[in-house]
């Protein structure tokens, strides 16, 4: 009992009835890392977030150390020793690191700042670690890693002997991740505790003591990792079943140059240069895969080839014309179809119904519209067909997009972006945020587009992704194309390229 | 189905409860003045719908209320929040009443140039405000508000220089010509055939969300971006957006002409500007609800004018009435963007990834 960092037992929290989580037991062990895995609202955030007192459990009781515990703010839990380091950080960007520390905490000497003993003390505990972090650094200046080793080591700095860490691999390249278990191993040595919520198989063989998987808010079970214990078996009590990673089958090879554009040059919206000279062909029936780090130019890219963002300089030919800087209208008409990374202020007018959003890039054109009208039939009649061919969960065409979950929303904008049959298929993070089930829908969907002889761009973070869709992969690094790399390149290689690494790799492709 | 139907009700249900606490508070300010809330309340009623006249005076005030709270609809649909109905109105007016007392035609062919005028000079007076936001990313609120200013004082300018009437020192123009002003329906009472303009247009605003333009309109509304993604050219949409309402505010200041006043006059744009705004908040910008909310404020102020000669209820009390109507549509919306708020944040919590930025 005494080597228990964290006991839960029985918990259950319902939100407006809904069980988030259901009579869940969950048990860290002191000095060890323990994996909670589930789709995405299986309630392991959820669960975190009881143990973190961001929320209070319906039922069930919390030992912390042996110790029955009310958790009822995150300030308790931080004067228990519980730390949690979210999926989007809490970092002030224009302050050095030592600041962010010293936020909201009182002083050490009075009315003056104690800001050289803290980066004293700060810089001994991240060598301690390894983690190699300036305290004098501004955060804005950090990379994504960096920041979130920032923010682990707020934690630790604060006292924290049990650490939950939500989602930390999914901002990282496999090198920075790496680095990151290294941390993590060199944190449970030293006597540390951790969760790591993830729902990355390859983490929990790797890295993982214990895991403990959850589904719809289910405990399904808790289990030692050694080597008897397949991906295969995980994946099962995830999802329920085999998951199994079938694409149609592909049925056409690569044709003409569709989408070709080149020196492009474009700035983001800071006016800071995001795209400098980038020049890529996307052919008929292919997949081409843009790997690269967030924020490294992919978003701004997919907005130029959309028209929704001016090019400063560059060309374009699409099907041999020259379309650079046309207006976003002229695109949709020529069937470039978008999927864009955001889908709550862009794919999506969330307050306008299930149907609307379906229609909205056909205003004024038939057989939508007749004689200026908007035709209510046509529209609803369109809504019950793709609502069943693209499986769309909603009780109504009427109802909110707002109102569907995220897995949901996409099938709208899918629906909508491949039924027109795109020449052109332009997907910024298609699979993003949702679960296994829905993101191997939307990868589906994407090939059979290819399959139709779409000539398809698909953005992404998630290096697995690429590898399995791509018929070639491109990597960007800060505005930049680092190389192109054929169909079934190596993870490293990529990875390196991801990180702006190109002189050590032999670019093959282009 | 079901669900639209039920956040009908309950929408609708709210706005009766919210008019109701209006009028209850309404009610303590007539018994600290020491009257009768009964009687005003049943003065009042008696005042907007006692009589035909009374019912035809109803709806002499319906009709500027309603054109120009379906003007400001449509902007308000597209989030561009034109508060200028006032200056729009002013600038129909002068236009109007310009073509009728300068231009000698007859007046078959007055009446509509002077229609057109009107309509085409409140639009680009209201495009104005538009284009600005484009072009310099100026906030519509303040571009709009000051071009009240600026036509207001473009009014008095006219109505004591170069427009006053030579017969009078009233600030006001000449009469316009009788053949141009719009006919008298029943006998002496005011109600002209403007309302028929009116009706055609309620008629024609029941079909117009259902257009293209309407559809565009609704899309700007939803977000710049989103609308930008769908392929409508948002600044050429924002600024027709913008001459649609004005034309239609521009509409209600030449009816207001050639069937009220027959010249124009300093303040001539009183405040309908005001109340044809909370109209248009009140009845959620739809037909149906601004319709209800302009026949509501269309009795409140005849009620009011009878409550304020036959009580010793003055007649602040229903201005105080009208501000307590601002402020609780003021409250809702924002009672409403918080809930959605955390509705969002709590569906963010709950569903892990379900949303990421």
């Amino acid at each position: 009992m005494e080597n228990m960092a964290v006991k839960m037992q029985g918990i259950t929290k319902a939100f407006n009835g809904v069980k988030a989580n259901d009579h869940v037991d969950f048990y860290l062990e002191k000095g060890s890392i323990h994996g909670l895995l589930g789709e995405n609202g299986a309630g392991k955030t959820t669960l975190m977030n009881i143990l973190y007192g961001l929320y209070q459990q319906d039922e069930g009781t919390i030992m912390i150390n042996g110790k029955i515990e009310d958790i009822s703010s995150p300030v308790k839990a931080i004067s228990l020793g519980i730390g949690m380091v979210h999926q989007h950080f809490m970092l002030a960007r224009p302050l050095t690191v030592v600041e962010n520390v010293m936020l909201g905490r009182k002083s050490r000497r009075g009315i003056l700042l104690d800001t050289k003993q803290t980066a004293q003390e700060l810089a001994a505990v991240s060598d301690k670690y390894k983690m190699g972090v300036d305290p004098y650094s501004k955060i804005w200046q950090l990379s994504v890693g960096e920041q979130q080793r920032v923010e682990i080591l707020t934690a630790i700095y604060m006292g924290a002997q049990t650490l939950i860490l939500d989602e930390p691999t999914a901002v990282l390249t496999p090198q920075e991740t790496e680095l990151f278990f290294d941390t993590l191993r060199e944190m449970r040595e030293d006597g540390k505790s951790i969760i790591l919520i993830t729902h990355k198989l390859e983490e929990i063989v790797e890295i993982v003591d214990e895991v403990t998987v959850l589904r719809d808010g289910k405990m399904i079970g808790t289990k030692k990792m050694d080597p008897s214990v397949t991906k295969g078996e995980l994946t099962n009590m995830m999802v329920g079943r085999d998951v199994l990673f079938n694409f149609p089958e592909i049925t056409k090879q690569p044709g003409e140059v569709k989408l070709s554009f080149r020196n492009i040059c474009v700035r983001n919206d800071k006016g800071l240069p995001a795209l400098k000279d980038f020049s890529l062909d996307i052919r008929e029936s292919e997949v081409v895969g843009l790997a690269g780090v967030d924020g490294n130019g992919q978003k701004e890219l997919c907005e130029v080839l959309t028209g929704l963002r001016k090019a400063d300089s560059g060309e374009m030919t699409l099907g041999g014309e020259p379309v650079i800087n046309k207006e976003p209208i002229f695109f949709i008409n020529k069937k470039v179809s978008y999927i864009p990374e955001d889908r709550h202020t862009t794919g999506l007018a969330l307050d306008w119904s299930l149907k609307r959003n379906l229609i909205f890039k056909s205003i004024g054109k038939a057989p939508y519209s007749r004689n200026g009208l908007m035709q209510s039939k046509c529209i609803n009649a369109y809504w019950e067909k793709a609502k069943d061919e693209y499986q769309i969960k909603a009780i109504c065409g009427d109802e909110k997009a707002r109102s569907l979950s995220g897995g949901n929303q996409q099938k709208i904008i899918l629906a909508r972006e491949i039924d027109v049959e795109p020449e052109v298929l332009i997907a910024d993070q298609p699979t993003r945020g949702l679960d296994v089930g829905a993101a191997e829908y939307v990868r589906n969907k994407i090939i059979e587009a290819r399959n139709n002889s779409a000539a398809v761009l698909v953005v992404s973070a998630d290096l697995e992704e690429i590898l399995q869709i791509s018929d070639r992969i491109a990597v960007i690094y800060d505005g930049e194309l680092m190389g192109i790399l054929p169909r079934g390149a190596d993870t490293y290689e990529i990875g390196e390229l991801m990180m702006g690494k190109r002189e050590e790799v032999a670019v093959s492709g282009k | 189905m079901e669900s639209k139907l039920k956040s009908t009700v309950k929408e609708v249900l709210g706005t009766v409860i919210m008019l109701a606490l209006a009028l209850l508070v309404g009610a303590v300010l007539v018994v600290i003045s020491g009257n009768s809330p009964m009687e005003a309340y049943s003065t009042m009623l008696r005042g907007a719908f006692g009589s035909a006249q009374k019912i035809c005076e109803l709806f002499v005030e319906l009709i500027p209320i309603l054109l120009m709270a379906f003007g400001i609809s449509v902007a308000f649909r597209a989030q561009l929040w034109n508060i200028g109905a006032t200056g729009q109105f002013t600038i129909g007016a002068i236009a109007a009443a310009a073509v009728a007392l300068y231009i000698p035609v007859p007046s078959g062919i007055a009446i509509p140039l002077s229609m057109i005028a009107a309509v085409v000079a409140a639009a680009f007076w209201a495009a104005l405000a538009g284009w600005l936001k484009n072009r310099f990313n100026a906030n519509e609120v303040i571009t709009t508000l000051m071009l009240n200013y600026i036509a207001n004082c473009f009014l008095l300018y006219l109505v004591n220089g170069p427009m006053q009437d030579p017969e009078t020192d009233l600030s006001q123009s000449a009469l316009v010509p009788v053949g141009m002003m719009l006919t008298r329906l029943f006998g002496d009472y005011r109600l002209h055939s403007g309302i028929f303009i009116m009706l055609i247009v309620t008629v024609i605003m029941f079909f117009f969300w259902k257009t293209n333009f309407g559809y565009r309109i609704n899309l700007i509304g939803q977000g710049e971006k989103v609308a930008t993604y769908a392929g409508v050219n948002v600044k050429r949409t924002t600024v027709m957006t913008m001459m649609l309402s004005g034309a239609l505010i521009g509409l209600a200041g030449w009816i207001q002409i050639f069937g009220i006043q027959y010249r124009i006059l300093s303040g001539i744009a009183g405040s309908y500007g005001d109340i044809a705004t909370i109209v248009a908040l009140l009845g959620a910008l739809n037909p149906y609800g601004i319709i209800a909310a302009g026949v509501f404020f269309a009795a409140l102020r005849c009620g009011g004018n009878s409550m304020q000669r036959m009580t010793d209820v003055p007649f602040s009390v229903v201005d105080v009435i009208e501000g307590l109507i601002i402020i609780f549509v003021i409250a809702k919306t924002i009672v409403n963007n918080k809930t959605l708020g955390l509705r969002d944040k709590f569906r963010r919590k709950q569903g892990g990834k379900a949303h990421v930025e």
